[in-house]
């Protein structure tokens, strides 16, 4: 069509170069090339009277010819086709007075919606000095794929939910309109599933997939037809509810949500039971900005899930609070490494038999410039989660041999591995041999501690690695022996040196029957393995008394000397190893 | 598979607020539509509600019985839902009845019945699907009894 109207143009330009062109009249254009497109086709003068129109006007727009030769106005003859609303006519009659207005040369350009249904483009540009050309052209059938591909490209084609973006851009809408102070704007939910994963590992793709249709219609019978509902990554949705009215309707959404997902599904014969979380937050009272109003909703659902699922929460500052000390924590902890902040303390163990110092176990402590001494409790799940878990560990390896190297020669040294230090077993391999070659340190003297999750994950490639540090020569314990879900399975599947009794029964040694008779089954299940037991956390005479009655080989705990710094080793070693039997609390 | 017949069983808690007639009243709702629904979708069953529990039995097509399941798991008048069944079954059990009831608001309440439903949504391993179709079946049949001799 550009060409038609710059050859147009054109003629226009080469006729008019003789002087006298202003007063010469109109020439008719030649029709006939016009009458072969399929556009729609006519010029009109500034006054806005058709001077000139093809079949295609006759045809698509059903313009009597009869109206043609008289000059009619232009919406006139519109008109009488019958084709336009009223509505199309006023924005025909004014794109085509903005196009005369025009100087610049440049199109107008509008959509018209037909009564037949046609969907048409109107261009209008200058082809002379007082003559505009006007195309309409049919789009009706291009629009409606276009159409096709937007609905395609804005929802999920899986639930037939919103995606992402369009969640994203309705939340942009509704925060944009203007709103009263009192009355909520906008409630954003934000929805997790609790167990999606499992279901659709064991059920396989397919049940997976039907689960989640199944969730997007419980999700659209717990909702107002007007909810937005989005479907924004494999099992997590967000909705989007305008004005929600009064906090307690909020809640009572979120409850009706949590309910109907909770409630079970029956899907080709299985039976499949979920659950969701959901946090929520409102505009304005939490954010009145898209993305930080999606951020706390997200804060909240975390919070859900860690008060243990199957409940909804609402956005509280604090939450806000907890997260920022959260990134502070994490962007301190990737410094204190290369910082030297991270050093080992030492807690004796005692051997019951001679009453000797058996050795130490290594534990970390993190001395914060600012906030001084950071639990492990604190900051090794952060350090897990962020992969820092696996240099950390490498560090305690080298530092513990080091500093054990300097001990006298009956003394061994524990360090505690954890779960991710296993999910490379070479490289754990490597370091452990790495930090006794580096420190010349006698590999009998070191001893691994493991707790019962490092083989619960990875089970078989875990045993492997364990039985690699056991031919380096080192020995290997079970930390925290009773607190997991099946310790006396655990003690099968590998031949540990050494069992640790968890502090939490010694503590509870004299006023629970239970935990006595587990600290008794314990020392004498490792008696008749041949495994050496060892009691954490003794703090009393009594409970001594007690513990070397049941038979364990070894104690720990603060009745004997609470951790100490490296600098304090040589004192402590000097106490406990001469001491026929340590009895009194070595307080510094 | 689908096409075979299903049994589900299942027991919820009544959620409906209010008093005993409007209960009834929005009971009669639920027969009303599940009836309808049911003849068009070849399914039948029986409703129990006693003592503020409901025990429902589907049979028929395992798609279809899934449809109904899915459609009353998002009806809110009712809480807690326990299913005690989904399995393939032998003949049906309610043959004749697009939605036989038996209950509270038939105008007698059996303490016995509602103690053993009581159970069966405390534990439902105690109460097993089997057992809660036959004190369907018999109670059930126990109506129709009733109503033809009264």
């Amino acid at each position: 069509m550009a060409a038609l109207l710059d050859r147009a143009t054109a003629r226009r330009t080469r006729r008019a170069a003789p002087k006298a062109r202003a007063r010469r009249p109109v020439p008719t254009l030649p029709c006939l090339a016009l009458d072969g497109l399929p556009q729609a086709v006519l010029v009109f003068d500034a006054k806005l009277r058709l001077l000139l129109g093809n079949a295609g006007l006759l045809g698509m727009l059903n313009v009597p010819p009869a109206l043609l030769a008289g000059r009619p106005r232009l919406v006139e003859a519109l008109a009488a086709g019958k084709r336009f609303s009223p509505e199309a006519l006023r924005a025909t009659e004014q794109v085509c007075a903005a196009a005369v207005a025009r100087t610049d040369g440049v199109e107008e350009t509008a959509h018209l919606d037909l009564a037949n249904g046609l969907s048409i483009m109107l261009r209008l540009r200058r082809i002379g000095r007082c003559r505009w050309v006007a195309v309409f052209e049919d789009v009706t059938e291009f629009r409606a794929t276009e159409s096709r591909a937007l609905a395609l490209a804005l929802t999920d084609p899986l639930t037939g939910l919103a995606n992402r973006r369009v969640m994203r851009e309705r939340l942009g809408t509704v925060l944009a309109a203007p709103s009263g102070r009192e009355a909520a704007q906008a409630a954003v939910f934000c929805i997790d599933l609790d167990n999606f994963k499992p279901v659709n590992d064991t059920l396989g793709h397919p049940m997976g997939d039907a689960l989640l249709r199944a969730i997007a219609g419980r999700l659209r019978a717990a909702l107002r037809g007007d909810d937005l509902i989005a479907r924004v990554g494999g099992d997590e949705f967000v909705v989007i509810q305008e004005a929600p009215g009064p906090e307690g309707g909020v809640d009572a959404v979120a409850a009706r949500m949590v309910d109907l997902l909770g409630r079970p599904f029956i899907l080709n014969g299985n039976l499949v039971n979920v659950g969701a979380s959901i946090g929520y937050a409102l505009s304005p009272a939490d954010a009145s900005d898209p993305d930080a109003l999606l951020r706390c909703a997200d804060l909240a659902l975390y919070q859900a899930k860690a008060g243990g699922r199957r409940g909804y929460r609402r956005f509280t500052p604090e939450m806000e609070a907890r997260a920022r000390a959260r990134r502070l924590l994490e962007q301190d902890l990737r410094k204190a490494l290369a910082l030297s902040q991270f050093e080992l303390a030492y807690q004796p163990k005692v051997n019951l038999r001679s009453g000797r110092l058996a050795g130490f176990e290594a534990l970390l402590r993190w001395r914060h410039p600012e906030r001084g001494l950071i639990s492990p409790g604190e900051f090794i799940p952060v350090c897990e989660e962020i992969g820092l878990i696996v240099p950390l560990g490498e560090w305690v390896l080298r530092t513990a041999c080091l500093e054990a190297a300097g001990w006298p020669a009956g003394v061994a040294v524990a360090v505690n591995v954890s779960a991710p230090q296993f999910e490379e077993p070479r490289r754990l391999v490597g370091a452990i041999g790495g930090a006794l070659a580096r420190a010349r340190l006698d590999p009998q003297r070191l001893e691994v501690e493991i707790t019962e999750s490092v083989l619960l994950r990875h089970g078989a490639a875990t045993r492997d690695a364990l039985h690699a540090i056991r031919r380096l020569g080192v020995r290997i314990s079970m930390d925290d022996f009773g607190t997991g879900y099946s310790s006396l399975t655990q003690l099968q599947s590998f031949p540990f040196d050494r069992i640790k009794i968890d502090r939490s029964f010694v503590q509870n040694l004299l006023d629970s029957a239970e935990s006595a008779a587990i600290v008794r089954a314990v020392a004498a299940l490792g008696a008749s393995l041949g495994i050496a037991t060892t009691a954490e956390g003794v703090e009393t005479e009594e409970q001594l008394a007690r513990i070397r009655a049941d038979g364990c080989t070894e104690v720990q705990g603060y009745l004997f000397s609470r951790p100490v710094g490296a600098a304090e080793i040589g004192a402590l070693i000097a106490s406990l190893g001469t001491a026929p039997t340590p009895r009194l609390p070595v307080e510094a | 598979m689908s096409g075979s017949l299903h049994r589900i069983v299942y027991c919820s808690r009544n959620a409906l607020a209010g008093s005993a007639a409007s209960v009834s009243g929005e009971i009669r709702d639920i027969l009303a539509l599940s009836r309808a629904n049911n003849r068009r979708d070849g399914i039948t069953g029986a409703l129990l509600y006693s003592g503020g529990v409901f025990a429902q039995v589907l049979e028929g097509r395992l798609d279809a019985i899934e449809g109904a399941f899915e459609r009353i798991q998002r009806d809110p008048r009712h809480r807690d839902v326990t299913v005690l069944q989904i399995a393939p079954a032998g003949p049906r059990g309610f043959p004749d009845w697009s939605m036989a009831f038996a209950g509270d608001s038939a105008g007698r309440s059996d303490p016995a019945t509602a103690a053993r439903l009581a159970e069966a949504l405390a534990d439902p391993d105690a109460v097993g699907g089997e057992e809660l179709l036959d004190l369907l079946r018999d109670l059930v049949v126990r109506e129709d009894e009733w109503a033809l001799a009264s």
